[in-house]
Parts: structure tokens; sequence; C-alpha cells
């Protein structure tokens, strides 16, 4: 566990302590609710890791580099952006990758949208996105998110 | 016969898993590479969301609505987007960990709005990933995707709040906190608008909720005007009256 997650662990466990002392009955209550919550997200939650793990085993990370540095920029800024969509990789494997490449002379470009859809758009959440926040919430979100990648990493390659 | 029955309800568990069946029968390496990519993932999980679990309590017992509603909602303003940000930023864990803790505190009264930046800030911004990203690609990158991404999320939070209403949001009515308009059973009388103009108006012939009662005399003037209302269309939780 990385000290950030950590922190996080223990001023909820210092809250949750709070809560109890303050409104015993209703801390129970609440975690039956939470329970609840928990519990309808459960099967889709695990379904996400599954189909993360498919998704990895069908576009594995080398390939993707590979697309990053074609040398069409903007084919290659569009796929990264699909890429970054679909897929979902921890950051400390994302940020080596994309730094490799502009270290070898590709463009930031593709690069900067790859990143960035890679967090914000998750085609792989949607499901359960959309069951809990409605269809239209969903598609509004992730489209706009796509979009504005895709600016973010024009932007980036005029700035710097 | 009920894994069967969860499979049924769960069509998204049920796509992966049979995914993973036929991978598996027709290409058994790659269906272990596969779930050898997930067990990071697990490992992150099994970390998670037991502290999500536990915030889920924390934020119900702690914060009052008012606090919610004040601080992140509809009139919450320029302070309550930046306070959303601050929230998404600190955060640890994946994004779908940050739907529960969303879909709470728009239970509570925060804004389309103000939730849109906690799940992107929540997503994209976080402390220890910004270190990392300035390792490895520079401090003038990470900044400049910085900022850039900041106003992004501002500008998609107007947006998306613009074309998304709470009415097109799943609320389930039995642990909803809110005080909804049935929009099914609302004949469109007016009765409501006329009766408590601050609390309900009518939007193209439907009745909906204007603005969340908070204070006593309010709620006793829903319950009043949803006892009288033709279509028994205001649904009111059993937290609230």
């Amino acid at each position: 566990m990385d000290p950030f997650t950590l922190a996080m662990w223990g001023i909820t466990l210092v809250f949750t302590g709070f809560a109890l002392v303050k409104n015993k009955e209703k801390t129970f209550q609440s975690m039956k609710k939470s329970k609840g919550m928990m519990s309808s997200m459960l099967g889709s939650i695990v379904s996400i890791i599954l189909l993360i793990g498919l998704v990895l085993a069908l576009v594995p990370p080398a390939n993707i580099e590979q697309a990053l540095g074609s040398s069409n920029q903007v084919v290659a800024s569009i796929i990264a952006a699909i890429a970054g969509s679909i897929t979902l990789i921890p950051a400390f494997v994302a940020f080596p990758l994309v730094g490799s490449l502009v270290d070898a002379g590709a463009s930031i470009v593709p690069g900067v949208a790859f990143l960035t859809t890679l967090t914000m758009v998750g085609v792989v959440t949607f499901p359960l996105e959309k069951q809990e926040f409605g269809a239209k919430f969903a598609l509004t979100r992730n489209g706009l998110s796509f979009i504005f990648a895709l600016i973010i990493a024009i932007g980036m390659g005029v700035i710097l | 016969m009920k894994i069967i029955n969860y499979l049924k309800q769960n069509k998204f568990l049920s796509l992966v898993l049979l995914a993973y069946m036929v991978s598996f029968i027709l290409r058994p390496q790659f269906a272990a590479q596969a779930f050898d990519n997930s067990a990071y993932y697990f490992i992150e999980m099994i970390q998670i969301m037991p502290m999500i679990f536990l915030l889920i309590v924390v934020i119900d017992v702690l914060i009052p609505k008012e606090v919610i509603i004040n601080n992140l909602g509809e009139g919450s303003g320029f302070k309550g987007g930046i306070l959303a940000l601050v929230l998404g930023s600190i955060s640890a864990g994946p994004i779908y960990a940050a739907f529960p803790v969303s879909k709470l505190l728009l239970k509570k009264g925060a804004s389309i709005g103000n939730i849109v930046v906690i799940l992107s800030a929540w997503a994209v911004v976080k402390v220890p990933m910004l270190a990392n990203e300035a390792k490895f690609l520079g401090a003038e990158f990470m900044r400049t995707r910085w900022i850039l991404t900041v106003i992004s999320i501002f500008i998609m939070s107007a947006i998306v709040s613009a074309i998304v209403k709470k009415e097109d949001l799943p609320m389930d009515e039995s642990s909803s906190e809110l005080i909804v308009v049935n929009q099914a059973y609302c004949i469109g009388c007016g009765l409501c608008e006329k009766m408590g103009p601050i609390l309900f108006e009518m939007v193209d012939g439907k009745a909906i909720v204007k603005q969340q009662p908070m204070v006593s005399k309010q709620i006793a003037a829903v319950e009043n005007i949803a006892k009288k209302c033709p279509g028994n269309a205001i649904q009111i939780p059993s937290k609230v009256a």
C-alpha cells in the first residue's frame, strides 16, 4: 500500500471512530446502507477487473507503445486516445511508457492524449457508471472527456 | 440456483465470465494471461473498497445534509467547484471507488456539476500520480498538463450540468433522501407550484422539485402539498418526514 492510501485509511478510521462516538445507532444503520451500496456494485467491479485483464491481454502495453510512436501524428493521437479509453493501466506503468517514447523523440501529443483518456474516459467502467448515474450522465461525461483529452493533447503540443 | 439468478441479474458479469470461458477453451494461455493481468487490480480493490465502505458511513453520519447543499450544491458557485476539485484530488483509489462516494454526495444535495469535478479530479489529478508524472516526464510537462486538465474539468462540469438534470439520474426511491416528483404519476395540474412556489416548479407541463426543503417549516409544507397532490406523485422519503 502506498503511503497516500495508508494516510487515507488512517483518516477514515479516525473519523469512523468519531461517528461511532457521536451516534452509535445511526452509524450502524449507515453501515447497513453502505453495505447495500457496496454489494450492489461488487458484481460490476469484479467484472471491470476481469475485463481489464482481458483487454490488456488483447492490447499489451508494447502494442500501445508502437501505435503511439507511429509517424502520422493525427492518426497516432486518435489511436492513442482510443487506446487510453479502453484500457486502464496503472500510472507507474503508463508514465514511464510515455516517458520513454518522448525521450526517443516521438511527439508528445499522442502521449498526452493517451495519458488523459487513460484515467478520465472509462469504457470498461461505463456499465457501472451507467448503472449508478444513468446513461445520459455517463455518455455525456465520457464523451466530453474524450474530446477534451484531445484538446489538452493539442494544447500541450502547442505550449511545450 | 442462487448463482444462476445472480448471473441473470448481472449481465455484465455474465458476459465477462463467458468471454473468459470461450478464451479458456480456445486459447487457455491467453485466458491465464488475462487473469494474471487482473491480479494487480484485485489487490487494489481489496485495499481500497473497505475504506470506501467506511468513508460512506463517515460522510453519512458526520456531515449534515445542509453542509453538503451549502458547500457543494447548486448555489455553491466557484467555491463549491474548488472544494470539489480538492476533494477529488486528495482521494485515493481508482475511478470506480469514486462512484459510491459521489452518489452519496449527490443524494445529500451536491450539484451534478460538482460531481463531475469530483469524478474527473479523482481520476486524473491525484497527488501521488502527479509526483510520478514529474519524475518520468518532467515538472514542466506535469504542470502544464495539470493546468490544462483543471481548466477542461471546469468547462466539462458546466457543459454536463447544462445537459444532464437531476431527473435524468437513477435514484432508488427507498434509500434516497431527496423529495422527488414521480414524473409518471404527475398530471401536470400545477397545484404544488401554486402552494409552494419556492419548492416546486412546472417544466414542460410536469412538476419538478425546484429546491429540497431544508427547514422543518418547509418539510411540513411539502407534506401538506403531497397530501393534496391529485396524482399522489410527490414522494417523500421516510427519513425527511
